[in-house]
């Protein structure tokens, strides 16, 4: 299965626009609340109509406004689970799923299948409301599934649920998907839920599509600073471009002397001003500047604030030169400890040059929390 | 067994409670009397006084219930065909206007029923806004006429049943008809397989309620439709003539209100089986 969309809308003062495509894939729609994800979802399901664009499901041309091609809802075959699952109270279990069957098949049979397929054998005659949280989960997917759906899209399905349910329901879904060989839309505002998902991961921000690519990509290189902020990247800092060279180039983040490596495709210039994205996970903590010449980008440092995660630690850092820069720092339990963290307060920041994403500058202003 | 109650030094709180739910139990009990005391009243007379089984079987209470009973289901039949749209359609959409449209529907619950019947005079009366007219062309006239009767109780009844319906239709998730037509099913299928099944005790509470007051309509009929015996005199209005001494009497008031009475009971406790067994199989 493909997909194509493109859309735009207008509605009130909220402008939206977007733009992506994907084949047999998990594409995770990422953002926060009123970003746009939902509106995507509702727009490729036909409950909802851009003022322009293209959406097209392998080939077959769901929303044209230039020929005006808009399908209705019905004929569309999208499977559409939204976060209240919205399951029809009033029917049974079998009843729900068999409820979008097209009519000349057996459903019986078709049913049947579902039910074995989702591990609900035993629960035909159930209404939803009697059944578990993760159960209910597994109705609506069977429910969107019935019509042999061409594309499943999934509005924060797993969002009322607990951790260690949602983490089982994950994982049936990536089966799914390998089983079925279906495009899968999944809008969540859950950064490790987008990230142990996603093939391909699209950023929202107010009404815009940030930047749309693979995980990795979106993770390791965002586009722009905002998307950074948005996957959890706490360290942005504004530099000024001082050399270019081959690979690397070398800046000044407010008084601080960085080396970086350049982003393939980046056109970075002497002066430029850009943004510096380093995740908080890939800071390394050193007890003192390595004596070895020739390295660079250490710094020191002390701790001025702490919460600890139980897994993790978060340190910041406020670097001890002439302006004070602050640095978050992730670490593992265990590290934490086994470096004594808990007494010494000042270290040496390793920012390795790989780590530094760098990014064309926007006008947001300082990063300094 | 002993149980260790925690709050037990602090009596002094307990007893001073007491008073309070006291005088709560004597009000409530007070509350109760004046309710079942006029009804008591009623079977009480009735008991006492055979002439009142007499006149239940007198000509004009059976007219005037015969007329009750078919001209308040009509009503209730069209409000039925045409508020549940108009009910769907509040709870569903948006419109421009839709709040004045909403406390149209609701004017006349909180209006006083004469002013409903001065207001259908002046509208569809012989000198009315829209009866002069429909006279002079068709020579039809609508005041003074069963259908007088019908229309008093349609716009006084029918906002009782559109705002029930309204309610019930409000409570269903929207989410619930948009994921049916993503599953194929029209708007009509939608509206039929899942959103009825789960309003249909709310729709049924409506429908009572319209009827109940279709049956008890007097201010807004005696002013469009008059009292006349056996074409606009129904329970209310025949009991408003007994009791004001030129038919049946008092005795009679007391036969005809008997029979609303046990019409009331009966519907109400039909209602609460029907509902019942909706909310069970629901």
């Amino acid at each position: 299965m493909t997909l194509e969309f493109s859309a735009r809308k207008r509605l009130g003062a909220f402008v939206y626009e977007a733009a992506f495509s994907a084949g047999d894939e998990l594409v995770v729609l990422f953002g926060h609340s009123g970003a746009g994800k939902s509106v995507t979802l509702a727009m490729i399901a036909g409950l909802l109509h851009p003022d322009g664009g293209r959406i097209a499901v392998d080939g077959k041309v769901l929303f044209d406004s230039a020929v005006g091609v808009d399908l209705q809802p019905q004929v569309r075959n999208t499977g559409y689970v939204v976060q209240d699952l919205a399951l029809f109270p009033h029917m049974n279990v079998a009843d729900n799923i068999a409820f979008g069957m097209p009519a000349g098949i057996n459903r019986r049979e078709r049913v049947r299948e579902l039910l074995e397929m989702f591990r609900l054998e035993g629960f035909e005659g159930r209404r939803p409301r009697t059944l578990s949280g993760g159960q209910q989960q597994r109705v609506a997917l069977a429910r969107a599934l019935a019509r042999e759906a061409r594309i499943l899209l999934l509005d924060e399905p797993f969002s009322a649920l607990d951790e260690s349910l949602r983490a089982d329901l994950r994982r049936e879904l990536l089966r799914l998907k390998e089983r079925l060989g279906l495009t899968i839309v999944f809008v969540t505002h859950d950064l490790r839920e987008a990230h142990l998902l996603a093939d391909k991961l699209a950023v929202f921000d107010n009404g815009r599509l940030l930047q749309y690519g693979g995980r990795e990509e979106i993770f390791r290189q965002p586009a722009a600073r905002r998307v950074a902020e948005l996957t959890g990247v706490t360290n942005i800092l504004r530099a000024t471009v001082e050399r270019v060279d081959d690979d690397y180039a070398t800046v000044d983040a407010t008084g601080l002397q960085l080396r970086c490596g350049l982003p393939p495709g980046s056109s970075f210039a002497e002066a430029d001003h850009a943004d510096l994205a380093v995740r908080a996970e890939r800071v390394i903590l050193r007890r003192s500047v390595p004596a070895e010449p020739g390295l660079s980008n250490f710094v020191e440092a002390e701790i001025v604030s702490e919460d600890a995660y139980g897994a993790s630690h978060t340190l910041q850092f406020a670097t001890l030169g002439a302006t004070r820069l602050l640095i978050d720092v992730e670490i593992a339990a265990r590290p934490y400890e086994v470096l004594g963290i808990g007494q010494l307060k000042r270290w040496t920041l390793e920012l390795p040059p790989e780590d530094i994403h760098m990014m064309p500058a926007t006008d947001a202003g300082p990063t300094a929390p | 067994m002993t149980v260790d109650r925690p709050g037990r030094r602090s009596i002094g709180g307990i007893s001073a409670d007491q008073p309070v739910f006291a005088a709560v139990a004597i009000a409530s009990a007070a509350f109760a009397i004046f309710f079942l005391a006029p009804f008591a009243g009623l079977v009480y007379r009735a008991a006492q006084n055979r002439d009142v089984w007499h006149l239940l079987s007198a000509d004009v209470a059976r007219q005037a219930l015969v007329l009750s009973l078919w001209t308040s289901t009509l009503s209730t039949v069209i409000a039925i065909t045409f508020g549940t749209g108009v009910a769907y359609l509040l709870a569903r959409s948006s419109f421009p206007g839709k709040a004045l449209v909403d406390a149209i529907i609701d004017l006349p619950i909180v209006l006083p029923p004469t002013v409903a019947g001065v207001a259908l005079l002046v509208a569809f009366g012989r000198k009315g806004l829209i009866g002069q007219p429909v006279d002079h062309w068709f020579g039809f006239t609508f005041g003074f006429s069963t259908l007088a009767v019908i229309m008093a109780q349609l716009l006084v009844a029918s906002p009782f049943y559109v705002r029930a319906a309204k309610g019930g239709f409000e409570s269903i998730d929207p989410q619930m008809t948009r994921v049916a037509y993503t599953l194929g099913a029209s708007r009509t299928r939608t509206f039929l397989r899942v959103v009825l099944p789960q309003t249909w005790p709310a729709l049924l509470a409506g429908i009572v309620l319209c009827w109940s007051r279709a049956m008890g309509e007097l201010g807004a009929t005696l002013i469009f439709a008059g009292n006349l015996q056996g074409r606009t005199q129904t329970m209310p209005l025949a009991i408003i003539q007994a009791f004001e001494g030129t038919s049946l009497g008092l005795d009679g008031a007391i036969a005809l209100s008997l029979i609303l009475l046990a019409v009331a009971l009966t519907v109400l406790v039909l209602f609460r089986v029907l509902t019942r067994r909706a909310i069970t199989t629901g």
